[in-house]
């Protein structure tokens, strides 16, 4: 099988992110829960996560690195703590479910900064139209997990900034890819998963929260800590952990995040866009599909989405899984990033790298696209 | 040798103390809290020998960290010292 889905699951991880996992199972029990050694092990992988998290992404303190199950989790984590019912936000154009659905449930005013693809500028100008004063938060996704585009989030945050608005960056598909400063930027909150750039397993997120932003628990309960109490802690990171942590998946989480600052996160990007750029030149010679990038990739990832023109999207990703390639096809949970891109009725097929992948697989995918378009157009 | 220990709210917490000791060349154990010590329930403790108390609050201080409460281990009773 040749994987292409890396923006919904990086799957081929380093080594030592499966070892650090079995060694978890065996020799780690509760993080702070008590103070025996298999206890005390697991706390010190937590710990040594949170450090290594907060100096990648420069938190001022590994505290503000709170564990959740995905990117999703840190999300309604943010969004809850900053939009009150019927709230006013103002996002992107290209945002999740994982963004839409709970600003939905809360009933928000939902303010959409529209701008076409690829257009940082024009992204900036239609963001500066809509930031207020009496904003609750401003919400936008780094990059587009349909088109990988960059959307231009220092700018953002910078408007931000002067309308003393809070930013929440969805960094689901630039963690451990693109750079990101929290102090710098003054986010209120970055959320992002530990299984997709970060190579870290399934279940894994991690939310960095700003000193100056108070925080609502999702949900309360044991945390090991001032335990008389019945309110949540009011300190981080247990404010935000109830309940025992995934500690394999930590552990696992630590190793991957290890090997992304081993690479850097310039050499990983460099080598997803060129296989980008590889796939997105070969599919613009094939006929009957409609490859939704510039050229030269400006302001893109290595994430690439195509319309194979008179066809179901989900139909082409089927046959390519038949043939043996892993690839996302459809609405990517993202109706709002379609319909901003005109894909919506179409939906596109996904093709997403890694760091493992080579330039022969996109080769391959090149070589047997033409003969399954055919087959499916007959 | 005089055993102190300092009360920290949460595991995370003292091992950012621990960690911030460690580098400044003072060795400490991380240690769950008695009972009797943690007012609101639940806390763990870091623990240091006697010589090294007073420098290692003024570290702790250096570094934005500001114990609430030490306690001294005096046969087998925990005795608060004033900070």
């Amino acid at each position: 099988m040749i994987y292409l889905d890396s923006a919904a699951t990086s799957f081929q991880k380093p080594v030592a992110v499966g070892r650090a996992m079995e060694t978890a199972l065996r020799e780690m029990s509760s993080p702070g829960r008590g103070g025996y050694p298999e206890a005390m092990r697991a706390a010190e992988t937590l710990f040594s996560c949170r450090t290594e998290l907060a100096e990648l992404f420069h938190v001022s303190e590994p505290e503000r690195v709170v564990f959740t199950m995905n990117a999703t989790h840190g999300l309604n984590i943010a969004i809850k703590s900053l939009v009150p019912y019927g709230g006013k936000v103002v996002i992107s154009g290209y945002e999740h479910n994982a963004v839409t659905r709970p600003l939905a449930a809360l009933g928000a005013d939902i303010r959409v900064a529209s701008a076409p693809l690829f257009q940082p500028d024009m992204t900036v100008e239609a963001f500066e139209k809509e930031i207020t004063p009496d904003i609750d938060a401003v919400i936008c996704t780094h990059v587009s997990n349909v088109f990988g585009a960059v959307q231009p989030v220092e700018a953002i945050a910078a408007i931000c900034r002067k309308n003393d608005v809070p930013f929440i960056i969805d960094a689901s598909q630039s963690a451990g890819m693109l750079p990101l400063d929290m102090t710098a930027l003054g986010a209120a909150f970055i959320a992002m998963p530990g299984h997709k750039g970060l190579y870290g397993p399934q279940g894994t997120g991690v939310l960095l929260c700003c000193e100056k932003t108070e925080t609502s628990p999702l949900i309360e309960g044991g945390t090991g800590s001032v335990s008389l109490q019945q309110d949540m802690p009011e300190f981080l990171p247990d404010r935000l952990e109830a309940g025992t942590h995934n500690v394999p998946g930590i552990a696992g989480l630590l190793e991957g995040v290890r090997f992304v600052r081993r690479l850097g996160e310039d050499t990983i990007c460099m080598h997803e866009r060129q296989l980008a750029l590889r796939a997105s030149e070969g599919l613009r010679q094939i006929p009957g599909i409609s490859v939704c990038a510039r050229r030269d990739l400006f302001s893109q990832t290595g994430v690439l989405s195509f319309v194979p023109e008179g066809l179901d999207s989900e139909l082409v990703g089927n046959a390519l899984a038949e043939e043996g390639y892993a690839v996302r096809a459809g609405m990517h949970c993202a109706p709002l990033a379609h319909r901003t891109a005109g894909t919506l009725e179409s939906g596109t097929v996904r093709l997403s790298f890694s760091v493992f992948n080579r330039v022969e697989e996109v080769s391959q995918l090149l070589t047997a696209l033409p003969e399954i378009l055919k087959r499916l157009s007959a | 040798m005089e055993q102190y220990w300092i009360i920290a709210r949460s595991v995370t917490y003292a091992q950012r103390m621990e960690r911030v000791l460690t580098a400044a060349g003072i060795r400490t154990r991380i240690f769950r809290a008695p009972r009797e010590l943690s007012d609101r329930g639940c806390a763990y403790a870091v623990e240091l020998t006697g010589g090294v108390v007073r420098p290692a609050l003024a570290i702790l201080r250096g570094a934005g960290f500001y114990p609430t409460k030490l306690y001294l281990l005096q046969h087998g009773k925990y005795v608060e010292v004033p900070l």
